[in-house]
């Protein structure tokens, strides 16, 4: 066979391909899926959750701050546990970011709560002194696109097999469920429930005003992501 | 003679002549310098050995004929002779694989670099540090710690001075203000401040022992001004007939019953870096990333802040 091998070249660079190519598979890809499945305790975004994540987007957060901690003292005393490959199995895209000009924001839903946020996007130097972070007074009047993140539930749900109402399993041995619509009004209608817990905690007119009247504003969407980041 | 050898002697000749004049004729020349004559030296040795190994084998690829035992195999008509394995080879090749062995099993992984490996050294190290240095600390610098970890931590929301920068946070250097007395009444409290679940009733369960009455709107004020006043004013009735019974008479409360709502203490700021809370003004997150020396240091700069004064 191997004389045979020897007078064919084609088929021994086959040969060769193959071997490489199995050795590649079983020493990458076990650890790949590994360390890519769902982390236990990462569960996927609600529907408002993902419509704050569409803004953190929109608005470039990422280009400013990072979404990844680094196994150094400095950095887990200060943001929490290094970042874990599969803590971001429900990102699409993950936000890392490659540079840093405000705060680390994994965890931040550790350490700041929804009155800080509200407070903060309306006037970041009042909160924190000679900060260089712009106002983002418009959150507080513009509105949400949560159809848009219900399409994208529906479509990761449906791609990717993202875990929509079913079981994931926590750190604490519970499940948690999150709920996906079965149609626009009820992924709305949820949107709507989840934003009045939030906007419950905030002290804005306007926003009172507008989940009153069932709708939501962006800054509600965005606090909703930012409290989901632990 | 042959003519290899004369062609190498004039090679030879050529080299070192070349070699002599680039070092030794020319400016600087040797300099007297012990490493210049020792490259030269090296020079002459290369220029030498490098003629006579090319002669040999050139001798030989003219003189020699092929003998031994050819192999069975042929490639395209180019044979190969089945040779013994050189020794030296041999044992080079076999060492190489009991070290490749080695290397495998136990060089690699027990010296391996791990970043995680390295985090893990570094916080066990500074953890050792941290108890051998600050675990024994009291009094001033436990305060000077505690503002440390303050800034570092709590001002975010409390603010450089602690003042809960103009309403957002709670102000630290003041035990309660009006304002938060009076929602803790109307709204009851439940934020484990005793270190477990100890509900305060809200003001459906809060009796004016004197009146026999559930208290009025304008009793609520009256205490709560006594009560952010530093237990001074108007309310001290309301405050003896209706809290005092839990709180203690001096506001400064019970083991395991109520808090004191007169000075903030360390066990206090603990509980609440602890469990978090909830109150009047918003909603404070739980500091578990501290440790507990840090968590008392915390305590003690908040209980200085407002003892001071």
């Amino acid at each position: 066979m191997f004389h045979w091998l020897e007078k064919h070249p084609f088929f021994f660079a086959v040969g060769v391909f193959l071997v490489i190519a199995f050795a590649g598979l079983i020493t990458v890809l076990p650890n790949f899926a590994q360390s890519s499945r769902p982390l236990i305790g990462a569960a996927p975004y609600s529907t408002l959750e993902l419509a704050g994540r569409h803004l953190y987007i929109k608005n470039s957060c990422n280009a400013c701050h990072s979404q990844l901690i680094r196994p150094f003292k400095s950095e887990t005393d200060r943001y929490g546990h290094y970042s874990l490959s599969g803590e971001y199995a429900y990102d699409r895209p993950f936000l890392w970011g490659s540079k840093r000009t405000g705060p680390d924001l994994m965890r931040v839903g550790n350490y700041r709560t929804t009155d800080w946020h509200e407070n903060h996007m309306k006037a970041p130097a009042d909160v924190v002194p000679g900060s260089i972070m712009p106002a983002y007074t418009w959150m507080f009047t513009k509105l949400a696109d949560i159809d848009t993140a219900y399409a994208e539930q529906v479509t990761v749900a449906n791609i990717f097999s993202v875990p929509y109402n079913k079981p994931v399993p926590m750190r604490d041995g519970s499940t948690k469920i999150v709920k996906m619509g079965s149609s626009v009004e009820d992924a709305n209608a949820m949107a709507l429930a989840e934003a009045k817990v939030i906007a419950a905690d905030m002290k804005d007119q306007d926003v009172k005003d507008a989940i009153a009247a069932g709708k939501i504003p962006e800054i509600v969407a965005l606090i909703a992501y930012m409290n989901s980041l632990k | 003679m042959n003519k290899l050898y004369l062609w190498g002697i004039i090679i030879t000749a050529a080299m070192l002549g070349f070699t002599y004049y680039t070092i030794v004729l020319t400016k600087g020349g040797m300099n007297g310098d012990i490493v210049n004559m020792l490259a030269l030296a090296g020079a002459v040795a290369l220029v030498i050995i490098t003629v006579f190994v090319v002669i040999k084998y050139v001798r030989q690829m003219q003189t020699d004929t092929a003998s031994g035992e050819l192999a069975d195999e042929t490639w395209d008509g180019i044979g190969e002779y089945k040779n013994e394995l050189p020794m030296g080879w041999a044992v080079m090749f076999l060492a190489l694989m009991v070290w490749a062995m080695w290397y495998y099993i136990i060089g690699y992984p027990v010296n391996a670099y791990s970043q995680i490996g390295e985090y893990n050294e570094d916080t066990a190290a500074h953890n050792a540090k941290f108890q051998e240095k600050y675990l024994s600390i009291t009094g001033d610098k436990l305060v000077e710690m505690g503002e440390s970890v303050f800034l570092a931590d709590c001002k975010a929301c409390h603010g450089i001075a602690a003042d809960g920068i103009e309403g957002r946070a709670a102000n630290l250097n003041k035990r309660l203000e009006a304002k938060t007395v009076k929602y803790v009444i109307e709204n009851g409290s439940n934020n484990h401040l005793l270190g477990s679940e100890m509900p305060m009733p809200d003001r459906n369960g809060l009796f004016n022992t004197k009146t026999g009455a559930l208290l009025t709107d304008a009793e609520i004020d009256a205490v709560a001004s006594y009560v952010a006043d530093g237990m001074s004013g108007a309310g001290a009735n309301v405050f003896a007939s209706t809290c005092a019974s839990c709180h203690g008479e001096d506001g400064k409360g019970m083991e395991g019953v109520a808090p004191n709502i007169v000075e903030f203490t360390p066990t206090l700021v603990t509980n609440v870096l602890n469990h978090g809370k909830k109150g009047a003004i918003g909603g404070m997150p739980s500091f578990n990333g501290l440790n507990a020396k840090q968590k008392e240091a915390v305590g003690a700069y908040i209980t200085s802040l407002s003892s001071t004064k």
